[in-house]
């Protein structure tokens, strides 16, 4: 009798336990994110809406220091930025523009280096310690003093080579290219944007390690056997790269794609951040500000999603089992 | 067989009963060398290596050379900027813009002071983003989806959206939405008659807090960054050890403490190097969190010490270079952890295996 009671209790109990396995682990799963949960919504979330809030207000602070006051003045601000703000628009369409030229040269040059880097050969560690010195210090504060930096351009006056203090020096000249390129009918876009990027390297150099790091990655990743079986095969490096590792290597070049549009403009040295900033500092303009790097993340949002959509149809993945 | 095989197939002596000898003939040492070396292939091979290291040198110089431009500056005195002979290396050498940094800008002071906020953040969000990715990565939850599209969107988000709301928030710090804020509730924001504490919001300015705070909720400076990176290493990490764990009797975050951090840590240095040094030289959050009455922090030693003030034929550059020495002092520190902590830096994201 008791032991037929026992069973019928323990019966039902058997699934609940499974169900309580993952429920526990569920919870485990809650506890460890916890951190950012709190965080988001008690400090992430109210910024975000008030960030929005103030796009839409005009900010009064108290006598006293004591609080501050807001006006809702609707749509006044973007108003303001996109229309009374006589340089706002232009900056935002070079800087946009300036953007999408970016992209691909910090893409192309950091898998370049990556694949570079990757193979064995003479004075790899020392090469690589200092392809990630950008990384780790040409941040920030380092960033800010180097943006008008007269002390490179001195030095290097007469020698001609980029060491970001601006276009006072050009390796490339736009003669010389042209020269190169009078009979080959050629656009005059196109030999701008070559000469831009020759001219920019140091800039690119700087804004690509941390893409470099993630490439290298994703090729450390790619089995050897599948290198092994085709040089067997007998490909060459210039098939193996196009056939191997460049469909192995997509969606690193989607992450990649990705992380430039968000870095560079969020970047210090992004002149349309610069503006922006240079108009919250003066006096009562920060809620218009506020107004433009809304107008800013959208687009920028904007062009993210396309792009995503636009590789992610190419990329190759891997089955994985 | 015809004569041919036989004369160059291995000759085979008897030594000793049990033993035996095999004599090859060796290809000539000129025959290997020219099969080796005069070929296209080789040939191919040689020119690549020199593109290759030329390149290489040529972007290691266009890094390195900035850097060799503000040592070398730093050294020179107010004589070597007027005088156009003087270039890259100071005619006459001087410590003078050290001194005077040392002493003007309190530069010990702003060190000590950095040093301890940025070792504070730094080990905080490695600590808090392991423990987030490690739940992002192995645990499977309704919302797990959704809240990494949050943390990616922390992100995405330009820190210079939020200035102004992040100063207004840890100026006037309250938990909660504008006047739903627990310190407005209790302190008579909302009733006059109901109050509880004499303030209503708590000034965060010029103090660690806000930094603190956004650090241990993984919201800092590029979190999201190592969120992603400690996901991307912990989904490489084989289930089998947390299920071996597990039997053994430990709990989860018994197991994350005992088993998973020991082997994390080479992944763990690469976050915490990044994170260092991101707040070392950050200018955005030390900015928005500190103004003139705050304690000094490395950005504020960056202006011209006054004994150093001149109106002198070179002064636009003379004040660039002392401005470049104050960056190179800055850095200094770095430098030498980065020196420390590089080999991990690739060996951690080598093994993160950031695949998809």
């Amino acid at each position: 009798m008791t032991k037929a009671a026992a069973a019928k209790k323990a019966a039902p109990q058997k699934p609940r336990r499974i169900a309580s396995l993952d429920k526990k682990k569920s919870r485990a799963g809650w506890l460890f994110v916890l951190p950012f949960v709190i965080g988001f919504l008690v400090i992430y979330l109210p910024i975000i809406i008030d960030s929005i809030k103030y796009s839409f207000v005009e900010l009064r602070t108290l006598s006293g220091g004591t609080g501050y006051r807001t006006i809702f003045v609707g749509l006044q601000n973007y108003q303001e930025a996109l229309g009374g703000d006589p340089h706002f628009v232009r900056i935002l369409i070079s800087g946009i523009r300036q953007l999408i030229f970016d992209i691909p040269a910090i893409v192309i040059f950091s898998l370049f280096m990556a694949v570079l880097l990757n193979k064995k050969m003479f004075g790899r560690a020392a090469f690589r310690a200092i392809f990630f010195i950008p990384v780790i210090l040409s941040t920030g504060l380092i960033a800010g003093i180097d943006a008008s930096n007269a002390v490179n351009e001195y030095m290097e006056s007469g020698g001609g080579i980029d060491t970001g203090a601006g276009t006072a020096n050009q390796i490339v000249s736009m003669a010389d290219f042209s020269w190169l390129f009078r009979n080959m009918q050629v656009g005059t876009e196109l030999l701008t944007y070559v000469t831009n990027i020759a001219n920019n390297i140091y800039g690119i150099i700087n804004r690509s390690g941390v893409q470099m790091l993630i490439f290298l990655a994703g090729l450390q990743s790619i089995s050897p056997a599948i290198y092994e079986s085709c040089s067997i095969d007998g490909a060459t490096g210039w098939e193996t790269f196009w056939k191997i590792t460049f469909p192995m290597i997509s969606p690193m070049i989607l992450v990649n794609t990705i992380y430039t549009v968000i870095d560079s403009f969020t970047s210090e040295s992004n002149s349309v951040m610069a503006y922006i900033d240079q108009v919250y500092s003066s006096g009562t303009g920060n809620v218009v500000a506020t107004a433009m790097s809304w107008i800013y993340f959208i687009i920028v949002i904007a062009i993210t999603a396309l792009l995503a959509a636009l590789i992610s149809a190419y990329v190759f993945y891997q089955k994985r089992d | 067989m015809n004569a041919q095989t036989t004369e160059n197939s291995p000759k085979i002596k008897r030594e000793t009963k049990n033993k035996i000898r095999v004599e090859f003939e060796r290809t000539s040492l000129l025959t290997r060398l020219r099969l080796r070396f005069l070929t296209g292939n080789a040939l191919g091979k040689a020119l690549w290596w020199i593109f290759r290291f030329i390149l290489l040198l040529g972007i290691s110089y266009v890094i390195l050379m900035p850097f060799y431009s503000k040592i070398a500056s730093s050294f020179m005195s107010r004589e070597d900027f007027v005088d156009v002979t003087v270039k890259l290396i100071p005619k006459y050498p001087t410590l003078d813009t050290y001194k005077a940094i040392i002493e003007e800008n309190n530069y010990f002071q702003a060190l000590l002071n950095t040093t301890l906020l940025s070792l504070l953040c730094a080990v905080l969000q490695t600590f808090v983003c392991s423990l987030i990715g490690y739940g992002f990565a192995k645990y499977k939850f309704k919302a797990s989806k959704f809240l990494f599209l949050l943390v990616i969107l922390t992100m995405i988000i330009p820190h210079k959206t939020l200035h102004l709301s992040l100063l207004m928030k840890f100026r006037y710090f309250d938990i909660g939405v504008g006047k739903w804020g627990l310190f407005n509730l209790l302190g008579g924001g909302m009733i006059e008659s109901f109050r509880v504490l004499n303030f209503t919001s708590i000034n965060l300015i010029n103090s660690y807090w806000p930094l603190v705070i956004l650090s241990v909720t993984g919201l800092g400076f590029k979190n999201g960054l190592y969120i992603f990176m400690m996901r991307q290493f912990f989904r490489g990490v084989p289930d089998e050890l947390e299920e071996s764990a597990y039997i053994d009797g430990y709990g989860p975050f018994r197991t994350f403490f005992k088993i998973i951090i020991p082997i994390s840590i080479p992944m763990m240095i690469t976050v915490f190097l990044f994170a260092f040094s991101w707040q070392w030289t950050d200018n955005f959050y030390t900015s928005v969190f500190f103004n003139q009455q705050g304690p000094k922090l490395l950005p504020d030693i960056i202006k011209i010490p006054k004994s150093l003030d001149t109106s002198y034929a070179g002064k636009t550059l003379y004040e660039a270079a002392i401005r470049n020495t104050c960056g190179l002092m800055i850095i200094t520190p770095l430098i030498v952890v980065y020196l420390f902590c590089q080999k991990f830096l690739v060996q951690g994201i080598e093994r993160s295996g950031i695949v998809g």
